[in-house]
């Protein structure tokens, strides 16, 4: 299961604070929720899926609504690779046509279910195909030979291919950056990209690489790539559901991968506080579908909060302590009966990593499930940071302590704590977005301790929070007018 | 503010025009991006980025994989050590390098001579570097002639690591000892005075002692943090008093 099947769910409410009228946000939200209702009912695209797609322009409207459908459960491996070759003459058709199509398409979703399917239909493909040739089951002979002859089926070039072109045709990037610089996007739409089929597959595709990029572990890239994108609640990726949740999901997946845990969690925070205020409006089957993903997320938070100690908005943190509390409470306390805990979690919340390539057939050993390879990766990072707890725990006790001393209580050698100092020292300045592209931002502390070793004599240093004064006057100001 | 990931202050401008087009997918730029890569590694600069972008060529097209260059561009992000370039270079390679014995049917280590070998000989470094324990990473570092070989094309290696060490030293220290400086650095006599000097500028104390001065990172004092007032905030508050003047 995945968020390709959640709720088609439209959202247009404004940003909102935490002291919102929420009896104006609710009707907000229970408007857009009818809307949905109604555009699940209203069938634009609920047509009966027609299962080969192989014919010209003249039903094309019955390959546009295959190409959002997804694939049934268990498809063969043949409907697979018709699958993938129904994309392709689609996606064909749609950018090397003479002239740009004419057609209009049912809506904002089709375009964001048509790239979000295709890249779950790559994905899962892959996954598979890896997986057949590092375990070569004898059942599954045919399947594997099929598949030796064709090495090219859901090719990675293919598949950026057809990305990177629909992006190019849309010229959706010239368009926003201009609406960045407050200029008329339209002047720079082309004949293309002035048309809402080219606009919407080329917007939702930048969102698609972005997914494509982080499964195939190149994360810097991936954050890379939303930069013409703002990241905001007007952005048109916000105003379906299942868009939202994956540009978040991925966004702060690679964040994390890149260590920067502030900027996960802003990412992982963002989306789950939107979820747990629409909630009530979303009861419906599909509902269940992206609980999955949700909770993939709340696993990830408590990864990251565990690297990074932060206070939590209330509402996250009761349904963090509710899903992983105990895991939280240990993955906290650090030490190496943590690393299982880290990597059970790593596992359930980790996209399917891809390789690019076809695997090997021959050698079946040299398949590893890029999963583990990944999770090798991150385990590093978790045993480096594994002491910080530790260490952090019994330097908020002092404010002079002797190094020989501190380590006798961690009945540790006086070197191995001196790196851990060092190493937690380091771990506590991190990389912070602050403003600009999502790789730009500055090197902060994290930490609201702090401390410096003169010889062996290690002063520690804390950074309290003053008395936040203003809101309480404000508050009981107000109440006497 | 800093730098961002994707920037760097010395790239070529054609280097730049192909990370930021198609033909960064192109294989014909492999050869670009290797040379690129020599050049970084002669002239002491680094450029993550760029080198990111040449082991996704050779992740797509495995056929061209130059495990020279791959090697070269690991060793030089140990020397940034400890900024995620490592473990994000370490992504972009071949599941199969890392495996463990654990995971794969294969037994044993690596085959001498292989990707996979000295991948797992730079990832030791790397995780002895994160972890502080610089002792370990020197005496790792000439224990193995593979070690010389993996380094020997990154210009000036030991002397970059030495000064990311003092670096890390100096956020963290006030004061060292010169025992245990001496190990870090592993340097000792006229060489470890002259590197403590000259490049780093601290001073031997009567105690035997290196003195490091004072930095925004390791003066230890404790802050307050206070809270930001907008004026903003209090729009409602001014809004009211102009109503009830009225």
């Amino acid at each position: 299961m995945s968020v390709r099947q959640a709720p088609k769910y439209q959202q247009n409410a404004p940003e909102r604070t935490i002291d919102d009228d929420s009896d104006v946000e609710e009707e907000a939200l229970a408007n857009d929720y009818q809307e949905q209702v109604s555009y699940e009912d209203g069938g634009d695209y609920d047509l009966d899926r027609t299962g080969s797609a192989g014919g010209g322009p003249q039903d094309l409207h019955a390959q546009l609504v295959a190409a959002a459908q997804p694939l049934e459960y268990g498809a063969s491996i043949e409907l697979k690779i018709q699958s993938y070759d129904s994309y392709c003459a689609l996606f064909h058709y749609i950018l090397n046509s003479e002239g740009p199509v004419d057609i209009e398409v049912p809506s904002y979703y089709w375009a964001w279910d048509v790239i979000d399917e295709f890249i779950y239909q790559f994905n899962s493909f892959c996954a598979y195909r890896q997986r057949l040739a590092h375990t070569q089951p004898a059942d599954k002979e045919d399947d594997i030979s099929i598949l030796r002859e064709n090495p090219n089926t859901w090719g990675c070039y293919s598949v950026l291919n057809v990305l990177y072109s629909l992006i190019q045709r849309s010229q959706i990037s010239e368009q926003l950056a201009a609406k960045k610089r407050g200029e008329d996007s339209a002047l720079y739409a082309g004949e293309y990209g002035s048309r809402n089929l080219y606009q919407m597959l080329g917007y939702f595709s930048i969102i698609g690489l972005l997914r494509v990029h982080c499964l195939l572990g190149d994360f810097s890239l991936a954050l890379k790539t939303l930069d013409d994108i703002e990241l905001n609640k007007r952005a048109m990726f916000a105003r379906v559901m299942a868009a939202n949740f994956t540009t978040y999901y991925y966004v702060g997946f690679s964040y994390m991968m890149m260590h920067r845990y502030a900027d996960a969690l802003r990412a992982f925070n963002h989306i789950l506080i939107y979820v747990s205020r629409t909630k009530n409006f979303q009861k419906n089957a599909q509902f269940d579908s992206i609980t999955k993903k949700n909770d993939q997320m709340y696993a990830l938070v408590a990864i990251c909060v565990a690297f990074y100690p932060q206070r939590l908005d209330d509402t996250i943190h009761t349904a963090l302590r509710e899903k992983y509390g105990e895991q939280l409470t240990r993955m906290q306390r650090g030490g190496p009966e943590a690393l299982p805990i880290f990597e059970e979690l790593f596992r359930a919340a980790c996209p399917k990593f891809i390789s690019p390539t076809a695997p090997d057939f021959d050698n079946p050993q040299l398949n590893v499930d890029p999963v583990e390879h990944h999770l090798a990766i991150f385990m590093e990072e978790v045993k480096n940071n594994m002491f910080s707890p530790t260490v952090r725990s019994y330097l908020k006790l002092y404010t002079t302590m002797d190094l020989k001393k501190l380590a006798g209580f961690l009945e540790v050698d006086a070197e191995t704590l001196r790196s851990w100092l060092l190493v937690n020292k380091q771990r506590s300045r991190q990389m912070r977005h602050s403003e600009g592209g999502l790789l730009e931002g500055d090197v902060v502390n994290s930490s609201d301790l702090d401390y410096a070793m003169q010889a062996d004599l290690i002063h520690v240093s804390e950074a309290k929070v003053g008395r936040r004064l203003v809101d309480w006057y404000l508050r009981n100001l107000a109440r006497t007018y | 503010m800093g730098i961002a990931f994707d920037v760097a202050p010395d790239r070529p401008e054609n280097i730049d025009t192909i990370l930021n087009g198609l033909d960064r997918y192109n294989p014909e730029t492999t050869a670009v991006f290797q040379e690129y890569v020599a050049q970084q590694c002669e002239n002491q600069t680094y450029d993550c980025y760029a080198n990111l972008a040449l082991l996704k060529s050779y992740q797509f097209n495995p056929h061209l994989t130059r495990d020279e260059a791959t090697t070269n561009i690991l060793v030089k992000a140990l020397t940034v050590f400890p900024s995620p370039d490592f473990p994000l270079c370490l992504s972009l390679l071949p599941p199969y390098v890392l495996a463990t014995t654990k995971t794969t049917t294969q037994s044993g280590p690596p085959a001498a001579g292989s990707l996979a070998e000295a991948v797992q000989h730079l990832t030791t470094l790397h995780t002895q570097l994160i972890n502080a324990d610089y002792a370990a990473f020197w005496s790792t570092l000439d224990s193995d002639d593979l070690y010389a070989d993996l380094v020997a094309d990154v210009q000036g290696f030991e002397e970059m690591m030495r000064v990311r060490i003092a670096v890390v030293v100096s956020q963290c220290m006030q004061e060292v000892d010169r025992s245990v400086l001496e190990s870090w650095l592993n340097l000792t006599g006229a060489k470890f005075d002259g590197f403590v000097k000259e490049v780093c500028g601290w001073k031997m104390n009567e105690q035997g002692k290196v003195a490091i001065p004072l930095n925004k990172e390791n003066e230890a004092k404790g802050t307050v943090v206070r809270e930001d007032v907008k004026f903003e905030q209090f729009g409602r508050m001014i809004k009211r008093a102009y109503e009830v003047g009225a």
